[in-house]
Order: structure tokens, then sequence, then C-alpha cells
């Protein structure tokens, strides 16, 4: 029987939600056609995360563990995605799309020699491979595609798909894979982490960024403020993070990170079509930029016209008292 | 140090864009290098010019986009290559990678560079299809480079945070927009550009025969997106929209 094989992509003992999100339309769509759902976790205790997996339809969870898997480093992650895939001959390879599956996408298609549909906003699989929607053009449009093949790999922006909850035990196998140390040329050096502890943008429930409005600690402080009385995570636009004001990786937009929040609050945003192109599968928009003009207005679902170091400080102190603070 | 930028001809997309049946109608006055590989371009000039060594740009695209091979030598890019393919020739990026790694089986260089995406696809596959081809080691998205001892160092923007990445020689780096500012090129630049060699070649005389290529993806049509649209717009005193606007998340909205 077919399988559709889902990537978990996992941090810090958690598991990603963009990828929970890709497994439970893998789920649906195997149930529909009559085929397995089953999900590939590669990392140092790949293991410890199985138990996470209960809830999706699943008959298989394969795991490959070793040092080698600690951090993210191409090279190896691709021995054990090919591996796999040699074992189980997936239907269809499916991948979140994160900094992680972008980086191997295409070399993993290369090594197998089959097709590759990055970034789809929609996916459904057919008897001659996948069709989907994939935003083209810094996501001004959409793009109908589809790939022929036995075998085909995808990723999915996140936000795409809701959670599923259909209890099963799945059967947990542990691939063996020979990770020559030789054939890894290129080294991880160092990662370089902002600041302490703090939401990961792509996973948040509620984002606030702040852009070229922003100009002073003033602002940053007022962005704080809102962020940790929202348990935000904190964003940027790219001016922001140019001019140093803001870590890059906390950029937002079609360079950057591309979010899904239920709440995205746009702080002093003009709304560039590059930065519009990473929070359009955000629940609500709410705008605050002092030109009316701005073309963040055109898509937020609040748009406050206004000074931002007048409007914060009373739309904080309002949240605080109705969030009993 | 020998570097080879991969570059390609994109539409702008900041320009108005327009769907008529399904397809998309493309202004080809406004026509441009994708703005990662003239990132990927701008860094392997700062690095050879550090470093010394040569620029060759490698373009696949028709005709009409060798405007473009133009615009990186005008940069400061040495020597180009472009590889033509028709205007009709609809080519996904694993075919893309097959042409460029036909083109390098025969070349000795240090390093390939190419932008992390077009911006027209946004595929972001070509790269490390392109390393996987050639069995070299990649690094993706990169957002600083550095160069000693025969190794870039590579600065590569991660989900978690920053890699940094030795990359040793022959390898492949793909380029974020990030790293740099793309130099306008001088009239001095434009002027030297139009001596500067540029050798034109066909997929068939590297051994690619276009007709037996099998394209395993494709564009079925383009639509609009379905846009957003715009919802409450409060002008007026800063303190009272602030506070509505707080109580309309809360009890309208439902996202507190």
């Amino acid at each position: 029987m077919s399988t559709l094989l889902t990537y978990i992509s996992v941090n810090n003992g958690k598991i990603k939600r963009s990828s929970l999100e890709v497994l439970s339309r893998c789920t649906q769509e195997a149930n529909k056609l009559g085929f397995k759902s089953a999900a590939l976790i590669i990392d140092e205790n790949a293991t410890q995360y199985s138990s996470q997996l209960g809830s999706y339809g699943l008959t298989k969870v394969y795991t490959v563990e070793g040092p080698s898997f600690k951090n993210h480093l191409n090279t190896p992650v691709l021995k054990a995605l090919s591996a796999v895939m040699n074992r189980v001959k997936p239907k269809v390879m499916a991948f979140a799309s994160t900094e992680g599956s972008k980086d191997i996408l295409g070399a993993l298609a290369a090594n197998q020699g089959i097709p590759a549909l990055p970034d789809m906003s929609e996916f459904e699989v057919t008897d001659t491979g996948v069709k989907g929607k994939r935003p083209v053009m810094a996501a001004k449009i959409i793009s109908n595609v589809e790939a022929e093949g036995d075998s085909v790999i995808i990723s999915v922006r996140s936000g795409s798909y809701d959670l599923i909850n259909l209890p099963s035990e799945p059967e947990v196998e542990s691939v063996e894979v020979d990770v020559g140390e030789d054939e890894t040329k290129s080294i991880l050096k160092e990662i370089i982490t902002a600041s302490g502890d703090r939401v990961d943008l792509s996973e948040a429930d509620v984002v606030v960024a702040a852009g070229r409005g922003v100009k002073d600690e003033e602002g940053q402080n007022l962005i704080s403020e809102l962020a940790r009385l929202l348990n935000a995570g904190i964003g940027a636009s790219r001016a922001l993070t140019e001019s140093g004001a803001y870590d890059p990786s906390l950029q937002i937009g079609q360079t950057g990170k591309v979010v899904s929040p239920q709440l995205y609050i746009a702080v002093g945003i003009s709304g560039a079509i590059q930065h519009v192109a990473g929070i359009t599968n955000s629940k609500v928009i709410v705008a605050i930029n002092k030109d009316p003009d701005a073309p963040i207005f055109d898509i937020a679902d609040y748009g406050i016209v206004g000074d931002l170091y007048k409007v914060l400080p009373p739309f904080i102190e309002e949240l605080k008292k109705i969030k009993g603070e | 140090m020998k570097f080879y930028v991969c570059i390609k001809q994109v539409p702008d997309v900041s320009a108005p864009l327009q769907i008529k049946d399904g397809q998309l109608i493309q202004d080809n006055d406004r026509m441009i290098l994708n703005a990662y590989d003239a990132s990927a371009v701008e860094e392997a000039l700062v690095l050879t010019e550090k470093h010394g060594g040569e620029v060759e740009v490698v373009l696949i695209g028709p005709e009409k986009a060798s405007e473009t091979i133009r615009k990186a030598l005008a940069m400061g890019a040495h020597r180009g290559t472009h590889i033509l393919i028709t205007e009709k020739q609809k080519i996904d990026s694993a075919v893309y990678a097959r042409i460029l790694a036909s083109y390098f089986s025969d070349k000795e260089y240090d390093f390939i560079a190419c932008g992390k995406q077009a911006q027209d696809t946004d595929s972001g596959l070509t790269g490390s299809m392109l390393a996987e081809h050639l069995k070299i080691p990649y690094v993706t998205n990169a957002v600083g480079l550095d160069y000693e001892n025969h190794h870039l160092t590579v600065k590569r923007q991660g989900d978690i945070g920053q890699e940094m990445i030795e990359l040793p020689a022959p390898g492949v780096v793909t380029c974020s927009n990030d790293m740099n500012e793309p130099r306008i090129p001088s009239l001095k630049g434009i002027m030297q550009s139009k001596r500067k060699e540029v050798n034109t070649l066909t997929p068939d005389e590297l051994g690619m025969k276009m007709e037996d290529v099998e394209i395993k993806t494709r564009i079925l049509g383009f639509e609009e997106k379905p846009g957003r649209k715009p919802g409450k717009k409060l002008e007026g005193d800063p303190d009272k929209i602030a506070r509505k606007t707080a109580h309309l998340l809360d009890e309208e909205a439902g996202v507190l």
C-alpha cells in the first residue's frame, strides 16, 4: 500500500505546528485514497517525539537518531532522508516549508530523481502525482501546478491546514543511517541566536511587528510591552533589521519568515509587497500607521490611522484592562 | 579565486501583474536581473576584489535575456555565458539544474553562487539541485560570506538563528538579498561591459537534447490571489480609536 510520508520538524523538545498541519492534511488525503499516512523524525533524540504523534491517524513513525542530527546540516539530513525514502518509497514526501526544508528540497529531488513542488498553499494527491496551488511573484498571484511521478516531494506553507484529531497507535520503526564523517564536507561552526528566550515567530499565535515608524528606544519599548502582554513573537520589517534595530532572524516577509498567527499587529509598517507576502496567512491583521494611504490598510482587518507613539500607550492600557492585568 | 554566478532574468514583481485566461501577461520592458542573483553577483565581486580572482556569470534564457548579462557585466563581472533557450521552452528548476550541471561538468572553479530563489517562481530549488548533480557541498540562504584559506565562511539564516558554516571549495552557495546592497553600474562600467566577452551556447552543444528532456512539473495556469479585503479603518482621536480597537479584538474578532 502506498504511503504519504511527512517529515516532522522539531525544535527544543517540541514538534513544530507547521509540520503537524502538513501531517493532518496528508492523513486526510491518505484516508480518502486508501493510502497509509506515516511520519519521519530525524533528530539527535528522534524517538522522544514519537509519543507526541498519537492523534494524527498515523500507522507508522520512522525515526533516525544520532549525534549527527543535533543541529541542522544538509549533508547528514539528506543522507537520512534518502535512506528512508529508498526504503519506504513514499508516494508523497511532504515537508512544512521552513528554512531547514528549503535547504534540502532541491538536493533531495535531484538525488532521488523525482519532482518537487515547494511552498504550496494547497495540495491534493492524484493518480499521477500531486497537484495544487503555489503563491508566486512575491505571493501576489497563485500558480496552479502539478507534478507527475510515482513519488513527489512537496513543501507546504504554514497556516495552510487545520490540525486533525484522529487517535491512533503508530508503530515506531528506527532506521539506522550511517553518516560517513568524511562525506560531511561543510562544517557547522556555530549558531548565533538572538537574545534569550523568545517565541518562535513562524509558530507564534500572536505576532507584533515593528516597521520604519518605530524610530527609537521608546518605540521599541512599546513594542516589547505589547508583545509581552499578548505573549507574542516580535518581528520586524526589512528596514528595521537592516538598520540593526532588530535581529535579522526577526525579519518577516518574502525574504524573511512567513508567519501565520491568529493575530498580527503591524506597527509603523507601510506594507510593501515583500512584507505583505509573509503575513497574508494571518487570521486577523491589525495595522497602526499615521499615513492613511499606507498599503497595509488595504489588507488590515482593523486599521488604526494614527501616530504609534500616541496610539500604543492607550491600546496597551486598554488591553491590560481586558486581560485583567 | 574563480567565482561563477548563475543569474536569471525575471519579470519585475513590483510592476502591476495582469492575468488573462489563466495566463500571466508579462511586460517585456520590465524584465530585470533577479534581485537575489544581483546580491550573489555583488558578493562575488566584493570577495574577488578583496582576494583576487574572476567572476563569470552564467544565464539560461531567451535572446532577450542577454541584456541581463550586460547588467551583471556592467556591475563588474568579468565575462558571461549565455545558454540560449527559446521563449517557448518552459523549463522547470530540475531542467535548469540539469543544463547548468552539464555546463559546469568540465569547468574549474572555486565557488558557484546563485540567488536563493528566483523572484518570479519563488521555488528555491535550482542551487541545491545543481550541487547534488555536481556532488559538491553547498550552503543555502547565505546572509554573509567571508573567504579564507580556500574556504568560505557562510553565515546562513536558519530556523532558530544564524549558522556559521565552513564551506570548502569547490562548493555552491545560494544568496539572500539581505547580505548586501548590489551596486548600481557606473557609466564607465556600462561602457566597459560592451567590450566584455559573452559566450553563447545552446543546451544541445552541452549534450542536452531539449526535445528529449522530460519536464515533470508543470504550471497549469495562474489565478488572482483571493485577496484580503480591507476591514474597519478607524480615524480620529488616538486615545479613543486605540481603546476601541482593543475591545473590537476582544469582542468582535475574538483573538485575545
